[in-house]
């Protein structure tokens, strides 16, 4: 094993020094999801920063604070009411809210109270949209209130204390905002993704991972060139810790490079929590180790770098291709061909994960497919070797 | 130099193909002995080294290396053995200090010793200066030298020069006349193959010539002379030209 070791380090500081590569297993990915951010403009979904000015700072106006802050379209940036101002001139936002003193009071007393969207110009579509939200976020705001004023009113002078009235309105009060009597159900036209990033990001994924093949095809060949190979095969290094050490080199590449992506993929386009977050990454981790045996077998088969590479590319394309890598394959001979593929099984595991909410205990099938094939791939990689090169 | 025989290679075959590059080969080498394979291009020098390195398997004929079978025992006679091939055989993006580490703990070094040895041996060959840059800077003596030192990595008792000065500058050259000399002082056993007829002369205790995958004369460099006229007189060249044929080869 520490020889296999060795080998794996050795690959690895290679790999780190050559800074073309280094570039395309890294930085690459990194640019392809800058990308698909600038695309799918950060997700399907709308987001906004809503500018909030609290001049009253009195329990109405945190409530609506908080409220606002915990809506998934709007992340609340307070300000003082000076820099709102400043921000406006200088046109860094467009539009602020700002909640006058006395809102509390006012809302507590029944009276009549306005909040105040500054804005530059229309300020902007964002603005507007966000002062929607607002408004109809104020005005739950002011009607749980006026809820909470009619009870007191209704009981004024039956001796019931005001803290008991609070307790019995605040849970009804949270559960109309929780359960609102009207609801608006989402639905989506046949075939159409919930998100197609839930497809996108799979499918960068593993695409990417899929050069792992056309990288790994090399390294025999790359030997064999340096003639480092026939060196290594006088020495006390055995075929199988060979592979060992080279798999277990591009597995760890692999699975590098897959983390590059999936951290934006979650922290920006936030397709999922850490618990998704956590069983992709071992998936990609699966995924790297069954190319990696597939590059393996492939390097083990080739004797030039245009055998490996044309090898490489071939198997990469027909399994992007084929694979329904960014669409759904549906039926036919698509459907067939994507069977022997491992891109479709790495993303239906994927998409069972982020669109249907599966776990990896619900992939038995898909998981299978692949950690058979890197075990296989591995196995008949170094079987060849041995043949090839009368190596135990 | 000892009578100890430390490696008897006995009728060793290897076809190609219909091309025969190895025909019927046998000599034994004496510990701490320098061995000399003198022959033309394509003569079969490299195929008898990587048969006896554990490359390649002969169709024919056996190969014992401190009594240890090269096939059927490959693992306990690579612990005897360090080559260096006739190409370089290096990774050129690493620094001359992590060539030779790698490959000694390929050799079965731990950390520390591997890092000893490797200091040890880039100082033998002239190279401690230069240590920590990458081979790829390296001009082709340098690079000749590091390719010496990581066959030294293992400390074996049998060292496998393959033709180690070709194309590289006079004073790399004595360098590594130098440094074999000095390997064979300190015990080491070599079998050492090349083109230079002064190198053999110099260097090697007895000689072996090859032609067409067959040894045709085998001696010590002054027994060899003495079998063409006065051996103060003859050259190893003249020797050379008279077992191989002066007609030009591919």
């Amino acid at each position: 094993m520490a020889l296999s070791l060795h080998i794996a380090i050795l690959e690895l500081k290679r790999y780190l020094s050559n800074r073309g590569e280094l570039a395309f297993s890294v930085a690459l990915p990194i640019v392809l999801f800058g990308l698909t951010y600038a695309v799918f403009g950060g997700g399907v979904s709308f987001h906004a920063t809503a500018n909030i000015v609290d001049l009253d700072g009195g329990p109405a106006a945190r409530e609506l604070v908080r409220r606002l802050d915990a809506l998934d379209t709007i992340t609340v940036r307070e300000r003082t009411l000076e820099s709102a101002e400043s921000a406006l001139d200088r046109s860094a936002i467009l539009a602020a809210f700002v909640i006058p003193e006395g809102f509390s009071e006012a809302l507590e007393s029944g009276e009549s109270v306005s909040l105040t969207f500054k804005r530059r110009g229309n300020g902007g579509e964002e603005g507007q949209i966000v002062a929607g939200i607002v408004r109809s976020v104020a005005q739950e705001v002011g009607r749980q209130g006026r809820v909470r004023r009619l009870a007191m009113s209704a009981l004024e002078g039956s001796g019931v204390p005001p803290a008991l009235i609070d307790e019995w309105t605040a849970p009804l009060i949270a559960d109309s905002w929780d359960n609102p009597p009207v609801g608006v159900d989402v639905q989506y036209l046949e075939g159409e993704e919930s998100n197609l990033l839930y497809r996108v990001v799979p499918g960068i994924l593993v695409m990417f991972l899929m050069f792992t093949i056309t990288l790994g095809s090399q390294t025999l060949v790359e030997e064999r060139r340096l003639g480092t190979l026939e060196r290594l095969m006088t020495t006390r290094l055995t075929a199988a810790q060979l592979f060992l050490g080279k798999f277990s080199a591009h597995v760890l590449r692999g699975s590098v490079q897959s983390l590059v992506l999936l951290v934006p993929a979650f922290a920006v386009l936030r397709v999922g929590g850490l618990a998704e977050f956590v069983q992709i990454a071992l998936i990609c981790v699966l995924v790297a180790a069954s190319v990696s045996g597939l590059a393996m077998a492939i390097t083990s088969l080739v004797r030039t770098r245009d055998q490996a590479s044309w090898s490489a590319v071939f198997i990469t394309m027909f399994m992007t291709i084929f694979g329904g890598t960014f669409f759904d394959v549906g039926d036919g001979l698509l459907e067939v061909l994507s069977r022997f593929t491992l891109n479709r099984y790495a993303i239906e595991s994927m998409v069972g994960i982020l669109e249907r909410g599966q776990n990896l205990g619900d992939m038995g099938v898909e998981l299978g497919v692949q950690a058979g094939v890197g075990v296989c791939a591995v196995v008949l990689a170094a079987a060849l070797f041995r043949t090839s090169e009368g190596r135990g | 130099m000892a009578d100890t025989e430390f490696l008897v290679a006995h009728g060793l075959r290897k076809a190609f193909g219909p091309f025969q590059a190895v025909d019927s080969v046998s000599f034994t080498i004496s510990q701490r002995e320098i061995f000399g394979l003198l022959g033309p291009n394509g003569a079969g020098k490299t195929t008898v080294i990587r048969m006896m390195s554990t490359v390649l398997k002969p169709d024919d004929g056996h190969i014992s290396i401190g009594g240890f079978s090269v096939t059927a025992d490959s693992d306990s006679v690579r612990k005897l053995i360090g080559v260096c091939p006739q190409e370089l055989a290096l990774y050129p993006e690493l620094s001359a200090t992590d060539n030779l580490v790698f490959f000694g703990r390929m050799a079965g070094l731990n950390g520390r010793q591997a890092r000893e040895s490797a200091r040890e041996n880039l100082e033998r060959v002239g190279l401690q200066d230069r240590a920590r840059d990458r081979v790829e800077q390296f001009s082709g003596g340098m690079k000749r030298r590091v390719n010496i030192a990581i066959a030294l990595m293992s400390r074996p008792q049998l060292l496998f020069l393959d033709e180690p000065t070709v194309g590289i500058d006079p004073q790399s050259r004595n360098h590594i006349f130098e440094t074999v000399e000095n390997l064979r002082d300190e015990g080491m056993t070599v079998l050492y193959t090349t083109h230079y007829m002064e190198e053999a002369d110099r260097l090697c205790d007895r000689l072996a010539i090859m032609d067409h995958g067959s040894i045709i004369g085998l001696g010590t460099p002054r027994e060899l002379k003495s079998e063409i006229g006065n051996p103060d007189r003859v050259t190893l060249e003249d020797v050379f030209l008279e077992y191989t044929g002066r007609r030009l080869r591919d």
